[in-house]
């Protein structure tokens, strides 16, 4: 288990990191949500043991990060690195050994990796000379060849055709079934919001919300209701809701937002009787609208 | 820790022993030695033709002068007496024609030079008082050459050499491996300087310090430039031995330019001299390459890495020269004093080993003064690298490294 306890990072007079805290389990998926300078990168290095916090801690299973911990975990950073001229099967080689990774297993591994990633026609090129799409592969490969227990992915997606991200995301969910735990960050929600099981969004180096998307969903005050036919019944019923108002009209039908606490099958019985009604549903926020609101107030 | 140093050095070695400038620096050195090596011989025939002399004067005077002259001009021949011109020299490829006469009180010299300021009247009245003597005394060349020979012993006090011409082939041993010191320790420190900034400005460095302890790292780095340091200096002495078997023995190394033979090196060089230039090489090197790596890792793109080296280069290239002036008086105030400064101390201390007696305390403590400083430099350009490889943006202030150090 992963344990970040109130970290708090500055550099000179800047404060990157006030005050993050989150808990992963074993074998769990992880989304850490944010804006460009939110403080994710600073406390993705934290948790790497990249970074010492000035205050606050992060231990795995109970200890400290150090050495020996940091020799199980991956990591992706956001800003890719490669060595030009290092030819692929090399580069893997390298990060495989600087992690421990020994022969026979060695070989199999990168073996395996290579041809996941479709990179066997480039074993033997220097990196410098692949595509952006596969240089980066190369990078996930030598993320994850040690089999890590903990892999940080920065972005993993960003730069990447759909065809290399379905490719990186079928990786994932392999990795997940394999009982590795993950942490995300990526500005593609949806991706995240199929592969994450709790998520933790900050801003301004803080925690701004946390929990599962059921928990944030929970916790949204809102929801929207999408009605069709929209009537003039169906409009006079909806706008004596207290707290309700209209969204747009959306394909036939009309969008209207009304308090969580809305007793949805009561509102149903009510339009059935005042109109024919064709459609009705309650729509749950998305994590992309709870991470805008989350972030929202913060800059107000 | 270790493993991880071991990883990286091994991965490393692979990458810089391929990498074009340790390719380049090896062949250039071997040429550059092979090209000194030739140099003494090309200016020696560039001397020899601008001191090519014909004599004029009488049969008997001329074959009495020949031999004296002989020892720092080429004579190409004696001729009888007569005008002297421009056309003259250039037919007989002269750059000189020095015009003998005997007079009643002694001998008249006149010298028809091309280029009048290359004549040397004190050197030539020297090696023409035999003459002179013979002239004006009426002696035999003989009974002059005995009068001559004043018996001369020089007695070594206090030296550890035997001999001077020992002195002069230790010196130029000892010239030659400075000159390897500076070379070696400022190229390799440079390739150690490279990797670092390649690493920085590929963005791979943050994926390397989340996988491997950054002082691991950086000593991965340093060992193996210090190994392919020791690889070049092995290709260069065996190049400046093989170049130099046959060649004129101690007698070249005495004189201080070409190839050293094997000969000559094993006639002088100590055990001492060898244990103190690895020694002194090895903490030169860390030295200067910690420091390198830890500015190194401040840049943001590799044209910025001269800006940021050159500075720290100035204090090797000033105890290359300090190493110079050793050479002649290693027990001066200031050879002595910059024997103990850390980066100055493995030219300068190296280099008073090598031609004079050094008592061992005094060794003893630059190396202690100098490992400590080692200590020093690393924990400071181990905090820099750190927290360095990781600054993107906008290169530090002195203010910001400093605070850095302090923290």
């Amino acid at each position: 288990m992963l344990d970040v306890d109130h970290v708090r990072k500055e550099f000179g007079s800047v404060r990157a990191v006030s005050d993050v805290h989150f808990a992963i389990e074993d074998g769990a998926t992880f989304g850490l949500l944010g804006p460009n300078g939110s403080g994710k990168t600073t406390t993705m290095r934290m948790i790497l043991g990249i970074l010492v916090p000035d205050r606050g801690s992060v231990r795995w299973n109970g200890a400290a990060v150090g050495d020996e911990s940091r020799r199980h975990f991956g990591y992706l950073p956001e800003e890719r690195g490669i060595y030009g001229k290092m030819k692929v099967r090399e580069q893997i080689t390298y990060f495989a050994k600087l992690h421990r990774l020994r022969e026979p297993e060695l070989t199999k591994r990168i073996d395996r990796w290579i041809e996941r990633l479709g990179l066997s026609v480039y074993a033997d090129r220097p990196c410098g000379e692949l595509s952006k799409g596969n240089q980066q592969k190369v990078q996930v490969a030598c993320a994850a060849v040690h089999a890590p227990v903990l892999l940080v992915l920065d972005e993993p997606f960003s730069g990447l055709d759909p065809v290399n991200a379905e490719v990186l995301l079928a990786v994932l969910r392999e990795l997940q079934s394999n009982g590795t735990t993950l942490i995300l960050s990526s500005h593609q929600m949806w991706q995240l919001e199929d592969l994450c099981s709790r998520f933790c969004i900050i801003a301004g180096g803080a925690n701004r919300a946390e929990g599962s998307l059921a928990q944030l969903r929970s916790a949204w005050p809102t929801r929207v209701v999408r009605v069709a036919p929209p009537s003039e019944a169906v409009r006079n019923l909806l706008e004596g809701v207290a707290g309700a108002h209209a969204l747009a009209r959306v394909d036939g039908a009309i969008d209207y937002q009304v308090p969580a606490a809305t007793d949805f099958a009561a509102l149903l019985h009510r339009l059935v009787d005042v109109a024919p009604v064709t459609k009705f549903e309650a729509l749950e926020p998305s994590l992309h609208e709870i991470y805008l609101r989350a972030i929202g107030e913060t800059a107000a | 820790m270790i493993e991880d140093l071991a990883t990286v050095y091994a991965a490393e070695l692979a990458r810089r022993i391929r990498s074009r400038p340790f390719i380049v620096g090896l062949v250039v050195g071997v040429l550059a030695i092979a090209l000194v090596g030739k140099l003494p011989a090309f200016l020696d025939k560039q001397v020899s033709s601008a001191n090519a002399v014909v004599l004029i004067g009488s049969a008997t005077l001329t074959a009495r002068a020949e031999p004296l002259l002989a020892a720092n001009d080429r004579i190409l021949g004696s001729l009888p007496l007569q005008p002297i011109d421009d056309a003259f020299l250039k037919r007989h490829g002269a750059a000189a024609a020095i015009e003998l006469r005997a007079a009643g009180d002694g001998l008249r010299v006149t010298v028809f030079a091309h280029d009048p300021g290359s004549v040397e009247p004190g050197l030539l009245r020297r090696e023409l008082l035999p003459l002179q003597l013979e002239l004006t005394t009426q002696r035999s060349a003989a009974e002059v050459k005995k009068i001559s020979a004043i018996p001369i012993a020089i007695a070594a006090v206090g030296s550890k050499f035997s001999s001077a011409k020992q002195a002069a082939a230790v010196r130029a041993i000892a010239y030659t491996l400075i000159f390897f010191l500076y070379l070696l320790i400022l190229l390799n420190s440079q390739l150690v300087t490279a990797s670092v900034a390649e690493e920085k400005t590929s963005r791979i460095a943050e994926l390397l310090v989340a996988s491997v302890n950054p002082a691991a790292l950086l000593s991965g780095k340093i060992l193996a430039s210090a190994t392919l340091g020791m690889v070049q200096l092995a290709v260069w002495i065996a190049t400046i031995l093989f170049l130099g078997a046959g060649s004129g023995g101690s007698q070249a190394a005495a004189s201080g330019g070409g190839i050293l033979s094997l000969g000559s090196v094993l006639d002088v060089i100590t055990p001492g001299i060898v244990v103190a230039f690895f020694v002194f090489f090895v903490i030169g090197f860390l030295q200067v390459s910690t420091l390198f790596a830890g500015a190194a890792s401040l840049i943001n793109r590799t044209e910025d890495l001269g800006s940021i080296t050159l500075p720290l280069a100035l204090p090797v290239v000033a105890a290359f020269f300090i190493a110079i002036a050793t050479l002649q008086v290693p027990d001066s105030t200031l050879a002595v004093v910059t024997s103990y400064v850390p980066l100055l101390a493995p030219f300068v201390m190296f280099t008073r080993i090598a031609v004079s007696n050094v008592p061992v305390w005094q060794i003893a403590v630059s190396i202690a003064i100098n490992l400590a400083a080692l200590y020093v430099i690393a924990v400071f350009a181990g905090k820099i690298y750190r927290v360095g490889m990781l600054l993107y943006g906008r290169s530090p202030s002195l203010r910001q490294v400093w605070s850095v150090i302090r923290s």
